[in-house]
């Protein structure tokens, strides 16, 4: 293929006109006839406690009620929400060390909000009035909110496999020393003329997706059981839901539904097992379960908060000497994914700087707490908020600009990435600093706001980032695709990969219509249901382009390869010679002769004898491609932020005036869904760095469970945004394509933590930065000039 | 629980319902009449992804009791196609890629036309205030602010009196 006709415009978006007309069918939109309704009654009083009785019979009188279940009502066996026990080899299982830990209802309340027993009614509000019907005694627990609270002598244990209450530690086997990375950092750091070190804590972050989980299950009369579920994952589920239940996997089907905002959330299952055992419970009869928003707010899995220590040693011209840190993050009551961040953030911060020595030490905790589990970013962030800070205070110290020095010192091509091993093939990231710091005005700005007076005192500051294209090597990446032909060539795709709204669908419909050589609307993706789709691993990992694009491409270069074949029997020209455009099958080199494909797979199909002949016409059977795709390789994105703030020393308040999201994703494969992802990842990182935490008071109770208390910056609060795609092709992507869906939110947050300290010579350890905290720094050191500041010791 | 009669204009039909007093107008809209295009996000009126117009204003349909709109026209994002043609609102979201998941998007949407009924041409700045109780975790605001903007400038019989966006100074 010559040039590229599809790829890189911004073709329609696919879903779009179903979303602005209301047409489209979220979870909660679903509706079938004789739907009955379920309610789980959580524990709201107690974090940590045990059900010392439960009294079911009020409920189940109550008017309207069907069944009441409680925990001995439903399968004893336990789960794993998550689902990183299935992306990794058996042989993986006990170092990553991922159990079952979860029971569909619960008699030991691990975190406010577990689930005590169902009510399943004919109508919710029946199924409300029941719930409050429900008798429960506790005997409180007590509370442990921290690592250092659960991991105390005598603490309660929250599961036997995990003694001392540590969930995850990075494994011995894998990891001497229970370290990532290598080198000798002690004698490393012995060596260095700066070093510069702290203690940070990152907060706790909801993904705050706009719809709230709701799941419609039914057991049909061949005992099939469906569920209706807006996961992101919908083969996982698939598999999940068949072990829980001991089912045969195509007793189990998953419908997956529109998707209204993931970030994370919907990776693997929140309470599918609970609607599914409702559904078991009332064969024939659909089950819906609608989570209310303060219920999906302590139900599903927030951002691994927790402790992250850093030092990092420097020669006197800047070049780094050692790194060395440790992240001990706050699980919430169950295991899910406490092995995955506790590694990642680790693996960012090896993937960034060549650091000669490296010694990164990851570990959970459970705690009473909110779940943790996936969120966008997945520990990139809170890398992102310690490394960057640290690295501005060595530039600061160094008098080096932090411009130059990130050029300097990033990894690059050649370069082990995230994991040893696996090198990285592309990278654009001095493009991005230098187009960023363009568009932020770097040069002038730092220079002019060395030196400030007054109250309001300005800053602008940088941050850099790495993420992920796809979890191959560490994770299974697998991703089946079926393209079929119709008879009048135009092209039927099956994926089961969903789109998160970010636009994946519309991408892969591109590459797929650039790939066959026909157009964008003779293209259809379905991402089908579970019973129809054949595998894929889930729409985690910024995976589903770089590679689920490559398996649309791979399979639709079969149905190409197919095409050609036949062409070249009725041209008399090779297959390797021909092209097609716009469906027309073509010679290379005289463009003039050819054959349409519609020609083709019309005679296939219709595969008639021609009577005249008495031979039958063309090459007979339905042109298909299958691809069962493994991703060969990884190639990351990176991207450089560039922040201006204005921080009223009087108020404490920071205000984001300018933020500049250069990204290298390879190639834009539509270039109005990228930028899309870039500036919605800045929303998220301003949060996370600025304003968003959730918190529980002393009994672990949540405290800001609503729009109104937790803090998200609203169309006002944002600032003016520019966003510039770096694309230098990637040499393995599809198209050159690398990932973008999460690595928008990353660098912003480094990026105004750096500005602040430019404005007013102050660093915060603990994010977000609220005005409480910006007013005690200053109370504590008074604003400086950032033009004054040594950094290190 | 009490029980009302009530009649409500909804897209140009006329409803005859019997509703009980404690049912905002989100559940008789999705539960009772199965218009799902308005959404519940919160419950609490901090989200605005269940606005729709009573008469020509905004309101979070589930902090209104549906037994106090009786006689009232009331719009949702499905009355403003005209069978299968975009309104200039919703045709400015799908051009300017204001769309991502989508579940913000008929509240969003809801409230554009209720700022331009109001203020047809609307400053960057008026636009983002009037978004404030809308939230969307996708967009980051910037192409929804655009299509507001868009929307303004393509709004039947008006286009010709609006201004192209001016950019304003955060």
């Amino acid at each position: 293929m010559s040039e590229q006709a599809i790829v890189g415009t911004n073709a329609p978006r696919v879903d779009v006109r179903d979303k602005v007309t209301g047409q489209a069918q979220y979870a909660a939109d679903v509706r079938l006839p004789g739907m009955l309704y379920g309610k789980v009654v959580r524990c709201w009083e107690h974090a940590h406690a045990r059900v010392k009785r439960l009294d079911l019979s009020a409920a189940a009188a109550s008017p309207g009620v069907v069944r009441v279940l409680g925990p001995k009502d439903v399968t004893p066996k336990r789960y794993n929400s998550s689902v990183l026990d299935l992306m990794v080899s058996e042989s993986m299982h006990d170092m990553l060390g991922d159990i079952d830990d979860q029971p569909i209802f619960t008699e030991h309340v691990k975190f406010q909000g577990d689930a005590i027993c169902g009510i399943i009614a004919r109508s919710e509000e029946a199924a409300e009035r029941a719930a409050a019907k429900v008798v429960v005694e506790y005997e409180p627990l007590p509370v442990y909110l921290t690592a250092e609270a659960a991991k105390a002598p005598g603490a309660v244990q929250f599961t036997p496999e995990k003694p001392g209450n540590r969930a995850f530690q990075l494994p011995e086997a894998m990891f001497p020393n229970n370290a990532l990375g290598g080198g000798d950092v002690e004698a490393a750091m012995r060596e260095a003329d700066i070093v510069v070190e702290d203690a940070f804590y990152v907060p706790k972050q909801k993904q705050c997706q706009m719809e709230p989980h709701a799941y419609v299950a039914k057991v049909d009369s061949g005992g099939r059981l469906t569920c209706w579920t807006s996961s992101q994952m919908p083969k996982l589920v698939q598999r999940k839901l068949a072990k829980l239940f001991d089912l045969p996997m195509n007793l189990v089907k998953i419908v997956p539904t529109v998707i209204g905002g993931g970030f994370g959330t919907r990776l693997g299952m929140i309470s599918e097992p609970q609607a599914c055992a409702m559904a078991l419970a009332v064969p024939g009869h659909p089950v819906k379960l609608q989570t209310l928003r303060e219920e999906d707010w302590v139900i599903s899995p927030s951002r691994h908060p927790g402790k992250y220590w850093m030092r990092i040693g420097f020669k006197r011209d800047g070049s780094p000497l050692a790194c060395d840190a440790r992240f001990e993050n706050y699980k919430g009551g169950y295991y899910l994914d406490a092995s995955g961040t506790a590694f990642t953030a680790g693996a960012w911060l090896g993937g960034m700087y060549r650091f000669p020595a490296l010694r990164y030490r990851g570990e959970s905790y459970f705690t009473n707490q909110g779940l943790t589990g996936a969120y966008r970013g997945y520990g990139n962030p809170q890398t992102n908020f310690v490394l960057e800070q640290l690295i501005d205070r060595a530039c600061a110290g160094l008098g080096a600009d932090p411009v130059e020095w990130r050029k300097k010192w990033h990894k690059g091509v050649g370069d082990d990435g995230w994991c040893p091993g696996v090198t990285y093939p592309s990278c654009a990231l001095d493009e991005c600093l230098d187009r960023g710091a363009a568009a932020i005005g770097w040069t002038e700005k730092r220079r002019k706001y060395a030196r400030q007076t007054g109250t309001l005192r300005r800053g602008v500051g940088v941050a850099v980032m790495n993420h992920t294209s796809g979890a191959m090597p560490m994770l299974l990446e697998h991703t089946a695709c079926t393209v079929k032909l119709n008879e009048d060539a135009t092209a039927e795709i099956l994926f089961a990969c969903s789109d998160m709204g970010q636009g994946s669908h519309t991408a892969l419909k591109q590459i797929a219509a650039e790939t066959l050589g026909f157009p964008f609307e003779h293209v259809q993706l379905s991402g089908g249901t579970s019973d129809v789709a054949g595998f894929d691993i889930g729409a985690h990992a910024s995976r589903t382009i770089y590679v689920g694009g490559a398996a649309v491409k791979k399979a639709c270069e079969e149905v190409r390869r197919q095409l050609c074949e036949r062409a070249s029997l009725q041209l008399g020209v090779p297959a390797e010679q021909l092209d097609i455009r716009d469906k027309r099958i073509f010679v290379q080199a005289d463009p003039a002769r050819g054959i349409d494909a519609e020609a083709i797979t019309r005679a296939g199909v219709y595969h008639f004898v021609d009577p005249a002949t008495g031979e039958p016409g063309g090459v007979p059977g339905q042109i298909q491609g299958y691809v069962s795709f493994f991703a060969p390789h990884n190639s990351p994105p990176f991207g450089a932020s560039f922040a201006e703030v204005e921080v009223d020393t009087e108020t404490g308040e920071v205000r984001v005036l300018e933020l500049v999201n250069a990204h290298d994703i390879g190639r834009a494969i539509n270039p109005a869904a990228v930028e899309g992802q870039l500036e919605g990842g800045i929303q998220q990182g301003l949060g996370f760095v600025l304003s968003e935490e959730i918190c529980y008071d002393a009994d672990g109770r949540v405290q800001n469970n609503s729009f109104t208390d937790y803090k998200m910056f609203g169309p006002e609060d944002m600032p003016k945004i520019t966003t510039i795609l770096v694309e230098d092709a990637d040499p393995i992507g599809p198209f050159g394509a690398k990932s973008v869906g999460e690595s928008g939110l990353v660098s912003p947050v480094g990026a105004v933590a750096n500005a602040i300290f430019h404005a007013i010579g102050i660093q915060f350890t603990e994010a977000p930065i609220t005005p409480e905290k910006v007013l005690k720094g200053i109370r504590e050191t008074g604003v400086r000039d950032y033009g004054s500041i040594g950094g290190g010791r | 629980m009490k029980n009302r009669d009530i009649t409500l204009h909804i897209n140009g039909e006329e409803y005859r319902l019997n509703v009980a007093v404690n049912r905002t107008l989100l559940d008789v809209l999705r539960d009772e009449l199965g218009m799902t295009e308005t959404k519940y996000g919160c419950g609490t009126g901090e989200c605005g992804a269940c606005t729709v117009l009573v008469e020509d204003k905004a309101v979070n349909s589930c902090l209104t009791l549906a037994a106090t709109m009786d006689g009232k026209r009331i719009t949702t994002v499905a009355g403003l196609a005209d069978f299968g043609r975009l309104d200039h609102i919703q045709q400015a979201f799908v051009d300017e890629a204001a769309i991502q998941c989508g579940y913000c998007t008929p509240g969003m949407v809801m409230k554009t036309a209720s700022l331009l009924a109001q203020n047809p041409d609307p400053s960057e700045a008026e636009i983002r205030h009037a978004l404030e109780g809308n939230i969307c975790r996708c967009t980051g605001y910037e192409k929804i602010v655009k299509a507001v903007r868009k929307a303004a400038e393509t709004m039947p019989g008006r286009a010709a009196a609006v201004e192209p966006c001016k950019e304003v100074v955060q």
